[in-house]
């Protein structure tokens, strides 16, 4: 496997403009990417968070050759996106998932046979291929009745099928699991790392911290058009100040408390929140120096008090990193 | 690693959307109505208004009726298919397969001609029945090889209108604004001829217009029309069919380019 990174993206920027009015039309433009930089190496998952908005799909769609950067170039497999889009169309496979992008009067077979078709997959394994991707996404079954009478998991798979079917050396998937149940999502999950098995590198989108902390071995989270943190789900907890966490619930802590807190050595971050009548404190902390019967002790005015410690979720780091770069 | 480099795979594309275009339209009872059902009533009623109008009255019903079956699926068929193919969400992943889009619309265009033809062919037997014979043709070959070529005009105007639909979502309005202006100013209703002289300019830019005073100059003896002939027609009809061809490639290449770069492919 080669060295050189599958996506190198640098200083993309991408801006929508949309017009207002009829006579006088007035141009609006919004920015969906400022300057994003990235780079992806080979044969992994590689996960990208984001808030809605936040131009993971916009990224995604010019990666794979369906919309060209303002500015800013990007690389897929050592080759421009914005003027090598031939050579790469072959290679690049894409999930954009959801209700539609199917043709649902005909059957799911013949969604595949012309796809690969468009693709120019061999006539002579056509066939044998289709029902291979169809075996692998557990479609077999429902491969020829009409796509309109499938449910939303299934719906689901045929696009991923259609995304493999020609066996791309890179993989872009926009939050292939939203809108499925339980079982349809980690069969979906199931597909996903059994791709990565077989050498195709994966660039996933999602809503999902669970998932991507599940399948992506690094990650980077987008925030209005921004890349806020590229890291290992450990490296990105560092980056928060910490992987555990302390979460301290009482009916109100005074400012003095809270700073004695601060100061605790190993406490990196003390945010606090209200639920209720009740506050939070939640302390990011970095070594095993400050244990939650420590914490206790320094509140002793809160009988009602109760101290909890766990492992710092990947959705708190990204909730962190997200609230940081927007104040 | 499947590379679709070659004319091969192109034609591939194309075979593969006139297979899709067969199994969309057999998948839509609603196409039986303007694909089998309007011709037939087009040519009863054209048959009823033409009757005892001269000695060629039965090639005025063919005609006018005939164009009226074939000419709004060939010219726009393939434009509405590309606006289905927003509405369905499947021009994204279409664009985004190695095969240049165009191809897929030529696909398109020769199951639009193949259904037009049907239709035609309907008027055809309709009237045939109704009459009770064929109607006198001066010259039954080149008459057929011209009524082929007719669609050829009208497919290359619906390639033009289907990179309009691939433009931009408001492609319907454009079509719906113009339908009846082409209808009647390319002669698919009655002659240009008849229209007045400041409409035959503009009716000229149009490839329909050429080939069907060609095809009445042919088979209606004593019809008058632009003046030059049904050959000298033909000749323009295929001059401005290829200005079409090469308009059409040209412009899909940079309507594709476009669409990438205001990015509104998944918009409908």
């Amino acid at each position: 496997m080669s060295d050189d990174p599958a996506i190198e993206v640098t200083n993309l920027t991408r801006v929508f403009e949309s017009r207002k009015g009829f006579l006088f039309r007035e141009v609006e433009r919004t920015p969906a990417l400022k300057g994003v930089n990235l780079s992806v190496g080979n044969g992994a998952i590689f996960g990208l968070l984001g808030p809605n908005g936040a131009g993971k799909t916009t990224l995604v769609k010019i990666l794979s050759t369906l919309l060209l950067p303002t500015s800013g170039t990007a690389r897929v497999l050592g080759h421009d996106v914005a003027h090598e889009a031939e050579w790469l169309r072959p290679r690049i496979g894409l999930v954009l998932g959801g209700e539609r992008g199917l043709y649902n009067r005909i059957s799911g077979r013949e969604n595949l046979r012309y796809f690969a078709d468009l693709y120019g997959l061999p006539i002579a394994e056509r066939d044998a291929r289709i029902r291979e991707v169809l075996e692998r996404v557990d479609l077999v079954s429902a491969a020829d009745r009409r796509v309109e009478g499938y449910s939303r998991g299934m719906k689901q798979k045929l696009h991923i099928a259609r995304g493999i079917l020609h066996r791309p050396s890179i993989l872009f998937l926009d939050e292939p699991t939203i809108g499925l149940d339980p079982k349809s999502a980690r069969e979906t999950r199931k597909l996903v790392r059994s791709l990565v098995s077989d050498g195709v590198t994966i660039l996933l989108t999602t809503h999902y911290m669970f998932e991507a902390e599940e399948l992506c071995p690094e990650l980077a989270i987008l925030s209005r058009g921004q890349i806020v943190a590229k890291d290992t789900i450990p490296g990105l907890r560092r980056r928060v100040g910490g992987d555990r966490t302390i979460e301290v619930d009482a009916y109100g802590f005074d400012d003095r408390e809270m700073a004695q807190l601060r100061v605790l050595p190993g406490v990196s971050k003390v945010a606090s929140e209200e639920f209720g009548p009740r506050m939070r404190l939640t302390l990011r902390v970095r070594t095993e120096e400050v244990r939650p019967d420590q914490v206790a002790a320094m509140l002793p005015n809160h009988p009602e008090l109760t101290v909890r410690e766990r492992r710092t979720s990947l959705e708190d780091v990204y909730l962190d990193l997200v609230e940081e770069e927007a104040t | 690693m499947a590379l679709p480099e070659s004319h091969a795979s192109r034609t591939r594309a194309t075979m593969a959307a006139l297979r899709l275009s067969l199994l969309t339209f057999m998948a839509d009872p609603q196409w039986l109505v303007p694909s089998m059902i309007a011709p037939v009533i087009f040519g009863l009623v054209s048959f009823e208004l033409f009757r005892g109008e001269g000695p060629y009255f039965l090639t005025y019903a063919i005609l006018g009726a005939g164009m009226m079956s074939m000419w709004g699926q060939t010219l726009y068929g393939s434009g509405w298919a590309t606006g289905q193919d927003r509405v369905f969400g499947t021009l994204e992943p279409t664009i985004q397969a190695p095969t240049p889009y165009l191809y897929v619309v030529l696909g398109r265009i020769v199951w639009n001609v193949a259904a037009g033809l049907l239709g035609g062919l309907i008027v055809y037997v309709v009237v045939v029945v109704a009459a009770g014979g064929p109607p006198a043709l001066p010259n039954p070959v080149v008459f057929v090889v011209l009524f082929l070529f007719v669609m050829v005009t009208l497919a290359s105007v619906g390639v033009v209108f289907a990179a309009a639909y691939v433009y931009t979502r408001y492609a319907g309005f454009i079509q719906n604004v113009g339908e009846f202006a082409f209808y009647v100013g390319t002669g698919c209703m009655f002659p240009v001829i008849l229209l007045p002289f400041w409409t035959n300019p503009i009716a000229l830019l149009f490839p329909p217009t050429w080939a069907l005073d060609a095809l009445r100059y042919l088979s209606i003896p004593g019809y008058v029309g632009f003046g030059w002939g049904w050959q000298w027609d033909l000749v323009g009809a295929v001059g401005v069919t290829a200005v079409y061809a090469a308009i059409a490639g040209s412009v899909f290449h940079r309507v594709e380019r476009h669409v990438l770069e205001s990015g509104n492919l998944s918009d409908y």
